[in-house]
């Protein structure tokens, strides 16, 4: 086989997930009435934001070689923090100062500092400890969702400082703020990822870790480093969860890991490691949320959103698997 | 280049593994512009050797000497910093990255904006066809996934990347298990082009045939001791063997195979 050939078809499988997104919105738009409306793809890009932002950091630390499942508890400490701190009803303790504009800096610095901390501690357990990555972040999944319960008193925060919710009110081009957040992360770490030497050392300690120790890589600092990222990010969607919500509740978030995990695997990042792209993850969440808005649209009942979505993971795993063995016919 | 001390020196270096006394004591020496074969059986302790000049793990007990300067490597980057450049046995590719990245792991060419390091991929490609075509290597693509290419493909990467950093002293696993009759012959003329260029070179192989072509000393580790350090005008294939085997071949019934320098019988062994 050619070497073009080859890399038309690996190409075309490394970006199915935007082909499967093209067909699922042109097939949902042509049988479902009202689907094709501006107002529904901007709708689809806002809800994509929340998981969006936290399969990012997801999926660096899958790239990477481990995992983290603590994302979405960490996400709910976060919003939890920033209700408790700035919302004036319920737990919030409703904290104000001027000048106004400080406000949304402060929180979402405070949410970003509680996802990094989470983060770290993962990282300490996994690297320092030499813990497994399952394990570890199993365990913090528990805790920090235990955390969150115990200092709002299983109560809620509500009415978040009208100067920090105002982020979730404004739109550019129509589409509201929250989704260009998730844009502009995307973009960001995407091109992290693709052209700096941290994203290039992400990917081949996610290859092969013997290898970047030997070649001189600092390889724990970069897996280390990978972990502090995915909580930071997870911080972000935990504080504009708050900012959606106007507060937090203690079960805030649940079902999102499955989520993240989902897009993350439908949007090509292998579970082994050192392969994937966000672009692909993006493509992930917005094929869930197009399906979640068909589903919602068509009237049917939620518990087809999770069969539908169960049968996309085990499809996008088999595809893994299939892309795998493809490749090694192409040789 | 001869200004009598040499470049590196191993004294008394041992290393255990839990119970496993891998090295009970190596002496050896590296000049500057001298190719050192190390020999020895399967589980003699070469490969050991190799990762302690390396950095990869520390010596239970002794001292390495480099530049006339006692030193402990930490870390792969420690020794590389120093001017150690290795090639392992087992490979040291990320096979689900391209040619270009391995090359560069580590060493990237980047262009700071706003002080974020850039990868420079267009520049880094330029040097690695440069290196490639002059080691003569062919690959199909340099930004095909190293995963896509043959065991002597693979192999070629790893040497042409050490050529290429160059270093003070070189170290060489079995570097050419997996290549051809040409490539083996181009590897060779390497070897010797980056020792007459002033570098030590210590190349691990099982074949005679080979140390004798490339080598000007050559080390018989046995048990994880030397068993014997001769210059190659001095002594014979035989003589080599007989260290190596602890002169068992002249016996009868023993189990040595030194002679046995069929490289897929080695790595089998090796794998055990
Ligand atoms: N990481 C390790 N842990 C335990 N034993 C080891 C380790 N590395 C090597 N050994 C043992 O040390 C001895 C020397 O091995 P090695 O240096 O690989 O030999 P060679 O390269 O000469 O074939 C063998 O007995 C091997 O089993
Ligand atoms: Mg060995």
């Amino acid at each position: 086989m050619s070497p073009a050939r080859r890399a038309t078809i690996e190409f075309l499988l490394d970006n199915l997930v935007w082909l499967m997104l093209i067909v699922v919105l042109a097939v949902f738009s042509a049988t479902i009435p009202n689907y094709f409306q501006f107002g529904i793809f901007a709708n689809i890009f806002e809800q994509s934001t929340f998981v969006g932002v936290m399969a990012i950091g997801l999926a660096i630390v899958i790239i990477a070689g481990n995992l983290d499942l603590s994302v979405e508890s960490t996400a709910a400490l976060s919003a939890m923090v920033t209700g408790m701190l700035f919302a004036s009803s319920g737990v919030g303790m409703g904290i104000s100062f001027s000048p106004a504009w400080l406000m949304p800096v402060v929180s979402l610095l405070i949410a970003l500092a509680v996802g990094g901390i989470i983060g770290f501690l993962n990282g300490f357990f996994v690297i320092r400890v030499g813990m497994s990555a399952f394990i570890v972040t199993l365990a913090s999944f528990i805790w920090v969702r235990g955390l969150v319960v115990a200092i709002s008193g299983g109560r809620s925060a509500q009415n978040l400082a009208p100067s920090i919710r105002i982020i979730g009110m404004e739109d550019i081009l129509g589409v509201p703020l929250l989704a260009w957040i998730s844009v502009l992360c995307f973009a960001i770490f995407a091109f992290v990822m693709a052209k700096t030497t941290f994203g290039r050392y992400i990917t081949l300690v996610g290859g092969n870790k013997d290898a970047t120790f030997r070649a001189g890589i600092n390889s724990d600092r970069i897996l280390w480093s990978s972990f502090i990222v995915a909580g930071v990010l997870a911080g972000l969607a935990g504080w504009l969860l708050a900012i959606r919500t106007s507060g937090a509740t203690a079960n805030l978030g649940v079902g999102m890991l499955f989520n993240a995990f989902a897009a993350v695997v439908i949007g090509g990042v292998s579970l082994k490691g050192g392969i994937g792209k966000l672009p692909g993850v993006y493509a992930g969440v917005l094929l869930l949320y197009s399906i979640h808005t068909a589903i919602n649209l068509m009237g049917l009942p939620a518990h087809f959103t999770q069969m539908i979505l169960g049968g996309l993971v085990l499809a996008a795993v088999l595809l893994d698997t299939f892309k795998l063995r493809l490749r090694e016919k192409l040789l | 280049m001869t200004d009598g001390e040499p470049l590196l020196k191993l004294e008394r270096i041992k290393k255990h593994f839990g119970a496993i006394e891998a090295l009970r004591g190596v002496d050896m020496t590296v000049s500057r512009g001298e190719v050192v074969a190390l020999l020895g059986d399967n589980g003699a302790g070469k490969s050991t050797l190799v990762k302690i000049i390396a950095g990869t793990y520390p010596p239970s007990s002794g001292r390495l000497m480099f530049e006339g300067e006692e030193r402990y490597f930490a870390s792969p980057k420690e020794a590389k910093a120093a001017g150690i450049e290795t090639v392992y046995q087992d490979l040291s590719l990320c096979t689900n990255a391209d040619v270009v990245a391995n090359f560069f792991m580590g060493r990237e060419i980047t262009k700071r904006y706003l002080g974020i390091p850039v990868l420079q991929e267009r520049e880094m490609e330029k040097v690695v066809a440069e290196a490639m075509r002059n080691a003569g290597t062919k690959i199909p693509s340099l930004r095909v996934n190293v995963e896509n290419l043959s065991g002597g493909q693979r192999q070629a990467i790893e040497l042409n990347r050490f050529v290429h950093w160059g270093g003070k002293l070189v170290v060489l696993d079995e570097p050419f298990a997996a290549l051809g009759v040409e490539q083996t012959r181009r590897g060779l003329e390497m070897i010797r082009r980056v020792a007459a260029g002033g570098i030590g070179v210590i190349v691990i192989t099982h074949i005679m045939e080979q140390a004798f072509q490339v080598a000007d000393r050559l080390v018989v580790i046995r048990q994880g001791a030397v068993a014997g350090d001769l210059k190659r005008e001095e002594t014979t294939p035989e003589k080599v063997i007989d260290l190596i085997t602890g002169g068992t071949l002249s016996d009868a019934g023993t189990d040595g195979d030194g002679g046995n320098s069929d490289p897929a019988y080695q790595r089998e062994k090796t794998r055990l």
